[in-house]
């Protein structure tokens, strides 16, 4: 308890990841029947506990080895579990994304959420969420972080299946948690052979042993693949991209907090966090390239039909993961966890947006409100363009940075094919975000002039009324614009800061690119490829949204089997429902059924009958009278004695 | 003063004794005061040891104290659950509370 | 015939009368029909019983005998016997079969259980003290015995209770 108190990293980590906890278990006892207070809590709390992270991110950058606590929690054999905290660059980073996201969110919240009726229960989740997250960034074993993996997926299923009389949403609800159950069971079938096979779970430990050559590769393979396939579920790479799209039927804070720094950004970071693990299988860094390359392209082509404002980033998000995953698994360890970072902040920043427009349209519709005059509200439209310039790459915003080392990631690799795929998603990711920032921008047939007019007054009114709560709203989403802004140039401080820790990190990067040193393309020309994709695509987007005249139609319409393949989503939720219904539902249930009607019920039913007839047999021998009982009770006691004297 | 053997014998013939009690009232309370007589036999046995054999003479009769507090305690749940069985039956006759055999 | 040896045949005579006694009022308290009867003679068992404690050198369980057994236990069986209405009224012939049966099985148990006492080779310990007071038997209540006073009164609190609450339920749920 002491050594707490002395040391100032380990105190921050403690109060800043125990705090979230705390507050929603008073807010959950407490003080569920008063929102205000409860709200007030849950956001003091994260911001405390986004100050400690700032303060760890500043120490460790201090320090020369990572910060490791652990105290021994099971031991059997030669196997220890130790259960604690490591704190190196990396995750002290993450736990700063983290705590100031949600920061920011739950400040946000405070606006979009004022006067639901489970507002309480709302910051509850929230600070559940928080805290399971920032746990989960900052364990010290594998095992501890599944534990934490697993309270992240079931805060986002509270989250998602928020409105829970809503049907939809309690079905998306089950849905996520369901489909990130099916990848965990890989996550935690790995980390059951790790310890068979290695018989150590600290993190550190496993990415210094490919090193000492205690393992084979082949074992690291599998291994490495049982436990992408947790990320696969979480991350929604391919083919368990489904439910992500449908984790929108929560409340926009939700979904913004949901897609950049929590949820879906746990299973990259376990990808990275255990890196120079993979890294040691060129095989199943191969596998997770390709998973990421064709996530990335689906979901972009995904993106490309939806009209519904947060669908269009859900998918984005999913190309995004699929970006960051391709990057990682090309060895570009800094590369994704730099656009992990930058896309934190622009995705919530895009979604914060949308949650504005929402909150003021009561619609998801992009057409709907840029006919009613969406353009109108400067500062989520200003935002939004911010993120959108972001996440398109296009210069100076973080996004561009980002991308560009993704890019170089994918140039090292000696395939062309992978860089050329990099490049044509990044080209569907401006087309789709400018297609959107068009539809608000230069609504079909112009604004609705009557009703943008009764929208404002209705909107000034309310700026009167709700002037806090707009506030509240806004200023979070002007920090997250110009931390987009901004952030792209701290990439060599950045980079420094992941990098210098981890001997194991930098040797495993440069043995994962696999040394093709000047690439397929050089640097000036890849500069000018990575900006020149994202700008074909807004020119794109302006020729068929944007300029006077257009069709507003897009490309896709005039192919309408793709148009509808991809607004179905390649038939992937078709093919699950199919799979379930031939397969499991009236394959293996069946059976089962039929096992536990004749076999179990039956077998149960025989022993009754064969005992209750028994019974009946037997049943004229009992007369009920005590004293006969006794005496032949004794009878027999008395002659086995006289039998053993005699 | 006498043999081991006389006391065993004494205390033996009144567990028996008891024993008939048991085995014949069907007068719940006289099965009552049978068994009483029975525990009497036993503890007769305990404080005959404890006189012939026993290096500590102390044993013995801790052990006598006992059973009279186990006698008491099931003297009272006996005599409670007779005038439970009496209040239902309106008899406390043993051969009549054969509710079980169905 | 001189003084001790006078005395001992006294004593002898002792024993025997409280033997007799504590046989007939056993004899009383298991043959005799009327139920008071049966009381009375328990207690002249138990006062029996309390009087071959006298002679096995222990005044103390002695005095407890009579305390607990013929002051305490006779008395409730009397108040029962009391509560419970007309007990007078059945005396219906004895089964007689049922009682051969008994005393049979019961013979047998004695026959046991005398051919065990007598089979048996007692051998007394070698050392033996003879230490009967109260105050050794207090002490090693309270010391190495802990956990039978403890056991004791544990059953004597569940006892009671569960005395109360089987003959206070049954009245409510009768009525």
């Amino acid at each position: 308890m002491d050594a707490i108190f002395k040391d100032p990293v380990l105190l921050a980590t403690v109060v800043g990841t125990s705090l979230p906890f705390l507050s929603m278990a008073v807010i959950l006892i407490f003080t569920r029947h008063n929102p205000m207070l409860s709200s007030r809590i849950s956001v003091t709390s994260i911001v405390v506990a986004a100050v400690c992270a700032l303060l760890n991110l500043a120490k460790v950058a201090g320090a020369s080895h990572p910060f490791r606590f652990e105290t021994a929690w099971m031991s059997s054999g030669n196997f220890h579990l130790t259960f604690g905290y490591y704190l190196d660059p990396l995750s002290a980073l993450m736990l700063t994304i983290v705590a100031v996201i949600a920061c920011l969110v739950q400040i946000y919240s405070l606006g979009y959420m004022s006067g639901d009726p489970g507002y309480s229960r709302y910051y509850a989740f929230q600070s559940l969420f928080a805290w399971a997250m920032m746990n989960m960034v900052i364990a010290s074993t594998l095992l501890q972080l599944f534990i934490f993996w697993e309270l992240v997926g079931l805060a986002s299923y509270m989250l998602i299946g928020f409105y829970y009389e809503k049907f939809s949403a309690s079905q998306a609800g089950k849905k996520a948690f369901v489909m990130t159950r099916v990848g965990d069971v890989g996550f935690f079938l790995g980390i059951i052979i790790l310890t068979l096979g290695f018989g150590n779970l600290g993190i550190p430990d496993l990415n210094n042993a490919p090193g000492t050559g205690t393992i084979t590769t082949g074992f690291i393979t599998m291994a490495a693949l049982l436990v992408f396939c947790g990320v696969v579920g979480k991350s929604a790479q391919f083919p368990l991209i489904t439910w992500l799209p449908d984790a929108m039927e929560g409340p926009t804070p939700v979904s913004a907090l949901l897609h950049s720094a929590t949820m879906v950004a746990a299973g990259v970071y376990v990808f990275s966090r255990i890196f120079p693990f993979f890294a040691a299988s060129p095989n199943a860094m191969l596998i997770a390239l390709a998973i990421g390359t064709v996530t990335m392209l689906l979901a972009s082509t995904m993106a490309m039909t939806t009209y519904d404002l947060k669908q269009v980033w859900a998918y984005s998000t999913v190309s995004q993961l699929g970006m960051m995953v391709m990057s990682l698994a090309a060895g570009g360890y800094f590369a994704g966890v730099f656009h992990l970072t930058t896309h934190a902040g622009f995705k919530a920043l895009l979604f914060l947006c949308s949650g504005i427009f929402i909150h003021e349209y009561h619609t998801n519709d992009m057409r709907v409100i840029g006919k009613q005059g969406g353009r109108k509200q400067l500062v989520p439209m200003i935002c939004i363009t911010v993120g959108a310039l972001a996440l398109s790459g296009v210069p100076p915003f973080s996004g561009f940075f980002s991308k560009e080392a993704i890019l170089g990631a994918l140039n090292a690799q000696a395939n062309p094919i992978w860089l050329f795929a990099g490049l044509f998603g990044a080209f569907l990711t401006a087309y789709y975000s400018f297609r959107l920032i068009f539809h608000l921008l230069f609504p079909k047939g112009g604004i609705e002039e009557k009703h943008a007019v009764h929208e404002m007054d209705s909107h000034g009114h309310k700026e009167e009324h709700h002037g806090g709560l707009f506030w509240a709203m806004a200023v979070p989403v002007m920090i997250l614009a110009c931390v987009t802004v901004v952030l792209g140039f701290a990439e060599h401080s950045l980079q420094g800061y992941i990098m210098a820790g981890g001997g194991a990190v930098k040797h495993a990067s440069t043995a994962a690119t696999g040394g093709a040193a000047h690439g397929v393309v050089g640097h000036e020309l890849l500069v000018i490829l990575g900006i020149s994709a994202g700008l074909v695509g807004i020119i794109l987007a302006w020729f068929e949204y944007g300029r006077k005249g257009a069709s507003r139609n897009g490309f896709l319409s005039y192919f309408p089997p793709v148009w509808k393949l991809f607004d179905a989503r390649w038939y992937m939720d078709a093919f699950f429902r199919w799979f379930l219904d031939t397969a499991i539902y009236s394959g293996l249930t069946s059976i089962f059924t039929r096992n536990d009607r004749r076999i179990i019920d039956g077998g149960i039913d025989g022993i009754c009958f064969f005992t209750e007839t028994g019974g009946r047999l037997f049943s004229f021998m009992q007369s009920g009278m005590l004293q006969y009982n006794l005496l032949i009770m004794v009878l027999v006691a008395g002659l086995a004695m006289l039998f053993f004297i005699v | 003063m006498n043999s081991l053997n006389t006391y065993l014998i004494i205390s033996a013939f009144l567990f028996s004794i008891g024993l008939v009690g048991v085995l014949q009232r069907r007068n719940l309370i006289g099965m009552l005061i049978s068994v009483e007589l029975m525990l009497n036999g036993a503890n007769l046995n305990f404080m005959a040891f404890n006189r012939f054999l026993t290096p500590e003479p102390v044993v013995g009769q801790i052990i006598a104290l006992a059973i009279m507090g186990l006698a008491a305690a099931e003297a009272a749940i006996g005599l409670s659950i007779i005038l439970a069985l009496y209040r239902k039956m309106h008899s406390i006759n043993i051969e009549q509370a054969q509710r079980l055999k169905g | 015939m001189d003084t001790s040896s006078s005395l001992t045949a006294l004593a002898q005579a002792a024993f025997w009368i409280t033997i007799g006694f504590t046989i007939t009022g056993a004899c009383i308290a298991v043959f005799a029909r009327n139920i008071l009867y049966n009381v009375l003679g328990l207690a002249l068992a138990l006062t029996g019983v309390a009087g071959i404690y006298l002679f096995l050198g222990s005044l103390f369980i002695a005095l407890m005998q009579l305390l607990i057994y013929v002051g305490a236990i006779c008395i409730a069986i009397v108040f029962a016997i009391m509560l419970s209405r007309p007990l007078h009224l059945d005396t219906p012939p004895r089964p007689m079969p049922k009682v051969v049966m008994a005393v049979a099985a019961s013979a047998v148990f004695f026959i046991g259980l005398a051919g065990v006492a007598l089979k048996t080779k007692w051998v007394p310990a070698i050392e033996r003290s003879t230490d009967y007071s109260v105050v050794t038997i207090g002490h090693m209540f309270l010391t190495r015995y802990e956990l039978v006073f403890e056991v004791i009164s544990l059953v004597l609190l569940v006892a009671i209770i569960g005395a109360i609450i089987t003959a206070g339920f049954s009245r409510r749920l009768s009525s």
